[in-house]
């Protein structure tokens, strides 16, 4: 520890080492909170309750080593976006709340052979196609509208059940966690409520800061990896980001009530109703974790019900077929999720479920849960930006597995509310901007939400990656630009 | 009396008042509506009527929000100009024990159709920094929706 500190308001934050910084463990902290960030990112993360959330976090039973804020971080409720914690899967607990109400809420990148010269001309009926045929926005409804019966089937199979039914390629399994399937999903611990909401809304954006977004690669920056993400400068890709929708939302919230109604001891101890947790051993959290991997699948197959989507739609632009323009999926993460996990802790193997919301796994190369195509050089890890600001590939950096228990960012971290972004930006002047001097064309169901999304409500990409990398959690691959964005 | 949406990093707050309990929680549910919706028109949809019961009044307060929620999304309405008719509480066995007492609520709202408005999504309600206080012969209430 050096003796540089960090005074934030009240919290003082220790220096362990060069962006890593420690608040202390006292009263009934049950081991010490860090904060991976830079002095300018804390200036940041300090102006809302980040830091009393992360250490909050602290309290959960079986928390191991840290809780850790990501450089991304900032308030959520309870668990702070941008926190992980991992929690003994033997002794300790899981916590719906750590996991958040968009459950497998992330990111999937596709590639595609196009350049940026092919598309240029082509902007505005390609971002009006993409925005008529992908469903978005509140009521807007889904690519499949479907009975329970199909609900159930996709949170038990996951994309294998696109797979048969004509949404996707054998490849698309082969290019996501887990093959697009959690084992131990059990649609029966799913409510009928959360089956009611999502069975309308099977491959649809949502609305929010849910995107779709046409991107071009701007820069490579390790070649090698790059090549193995299949990325190449003025490349086109196709960023999607959503989650698992009203399903996810009842789930989180189904279970938050039942921990209160099963587990007041436990609740009691905890400063922040909404870190609600059930021990582990429980038959709850045994329940919890069958209807979190069920949602898993339900999110997976949103997403790739819409990328499948934006295969047609791209066909119909270009008039070729989606195999010509090497439509392929480069990988799909997930940002909110537990999963159980062995880490290795003072020399030991432990078995935990680390809870990550609004933070990305980040294995490193020759992990075995990496993807076989990617072993060699690590999972890619998709960290979108601001519509106005560029989105990073990295891949899983060689140091995650000691820090982060391997994870980084998830984005660039909300910096303004949405009150005060309605306030200080009008949503039909950011799109005109953004396409008068960035050739970034954006449709949105509503313009609120363009200035709740404005490029300047978030904190700077640029240097969320820059920590990540410099600490070695993810390491910079790729950045990309946006071109078309359509969001709810 | 009434409510107010109030600056959250990532989501959205409503603070709400009201001379009595079926007040405030029609108020916050108001605010749920304002959050989703900037313009909500004056006269459109048919009103509806739900109930919801709960161990105790903040779980209460939670569950109407929730079941609000759940409705917008298999109705395809966005619920408006609500108005809480009741708010009682009743002890299973005649008894003093609070744990046994049970909360329920009936309301009514107007939904609107959602094809008919801009509408954004809220997730879901929070139990983070919920407050439901009577102070000053006023009821205040104070919630975090997650967007």
């Amino acid at each position: 520890m050096s003796n540089v500190t960090f005074d934030a308001d009240g919290i003082t934050l220790e220096q362990v080492r060069e962006y890593v910084w420690e608040i202390p463990q006292e009263g009934d902290m049950r081991v010490p909170a860090r904060v991976l960030a830079s002095e300018a990112l804390l200036e940041e993360i300090k102006e809302d309750k980040t830091l009393e959330q992360i250490t909050n976090t602290t309290h959960l039973p079986g928390i191991t080593t840290n809780a850790i804020c990501m450089p991304d971080g900032h308030q959520g409720y309870g668990f702070p976006v941008g926190g992980v914690g991992a929690l003994d899967a033997e002794n300790g607990c899981i916590s719906p709340g750590a996991v958040g109400y968009d459950i497998n809420c992330g990111v999937r990148m596709m590639r595609t052979n196009l350049t940026y010269d092919e598309l240029t001309g082509q902007e505005e009926e390609l971002v009006d196609a993409l925005f008529a045929n992908i469903p978005s926005g509140l009521g807007g409804g889904g690519v499949v509208e479907a009975g329970v019966d199909t609900v159930d089937e996709i949170l038990a199979r996951g994309v294998d059940w696109a797979l048969e039914n004509g949404h996707a390629v054998e490849d698309d399994l082969l290019h996501c966690e887990d093959e697009g399937m959690r084992d131990g999903a059990d649609p029966e611990k799913v409510s009928q409520k959360a089956k009611d909401r999502g069975k309308n809304q099977i491959g649809s954006l949502g609305s929010g800061n849910h995107f779709l977004e046409v991107q071009r690669v701007t820069d490579v920056f390790d070649s090698e990896v790059g090549e193995a993400f299949g990325l190449e400068e003025d490349q086109i890709v196709v960023l999607i980001h959503c989650g698992s929708r009203g399903l996810g939302h009842q789930t989180c919230n189904d279970y938050l009530r039942k921990i209160e109604q099963q587990h007041q001891g436990l609740l009691d101890q905890l400063p922040d109703k909404e870190l609600a947790a059930a021990p582990a051993g429980s038959q709850l959290a045994e329940d919890y974790y069958g209807a979190m991997n069920a949602a898993i699948n339900f999110a997976w197959v949103n997403r790739q019900l819409i990328m499948h989507r934006t295969r047609q739609v791209f066909e119909r632009v270009f008039d070729r077929s989606w195999e010509s323009m090497e439509m392929e999926l480069l990988y799909d993460v997930a940002h909110n999720i537990a999963k159980k996990e062995t880490h290795e802790v003072d020399g030991e193997e432990r078995e935990l479920y680390v809870h990550r919301k609004g933070a990305t796994r980040a294995f490193p190369a020759g992990h075995p849960e990496v993807p076989k195509a990617y072993r060699d050089v690590g999972q890619p890890v998709i960290i979108p930006g601001s519509m106005g600001a560029g989105s990073y590939v990295l891949r899983g950096g060689e140091n995650s597995m000691d820090l982060t228990f391997g994870s980084t960012a998830h984005g660039a971290g909300r910096l303004m509310s949405r009150t005060q972004a309605k306030n200080e930006f009008w949503g039909g002047d950011v799109q005109d901007e953004l396409e008068e001097q960035d050739q970034i064309y954006v449709k949105a169901q509503s313009g609120a939400t363009v200035a709740e999304e404005a490029p300047g409500v978030y904190k700077d990409v640029d240097e969320v990656v820059r920590v990540s990398d410099e600490l070695g959690i993810g390491d910079k691959v790729a950045r990309t630009f946006p071109v078309c964005n359509i969001k709810g | 009396m009434g409510f107010a949406l109030r600056d959250h990093t990532a989501d959205i707050a409503v603070e709400a008042t009201g001379d009595s309990i079926t007040d405030v929680f029609a108020s916050v549910a108001d605010g749920l509506a304002a959050a989703s919706c900037d313009d909500i028109p004056a006269a459109t949809g048919e009103r509806f009527s739900l109930s919801v019961t709960a161990e105790n009044r903040e779980a209460l307060l939670f569950d109407y929000l929730d079941e609000l929620i759940y409705l917008r999304d298999v109705r395809a309405e966005l619920p408006v100009d609500h108005h809480v008719e009741h708010i009682d509480r009743s002890d299973a066995d005649g008894s003093t024990d609070t744990s046994t007492a049970e909360w329920s609520l009936t309301a009514t709202a107007r939904g609107v159709p959602l094809t008919e408005i801009d509408a954004r999504e809220v997730k879901a309600v929070t139990y983070s920094e919920m407050q439901l206080e009577f102070i000053d012969e006023h009821w205040n209430a104070y919630v975090v929706f997650d967007v």
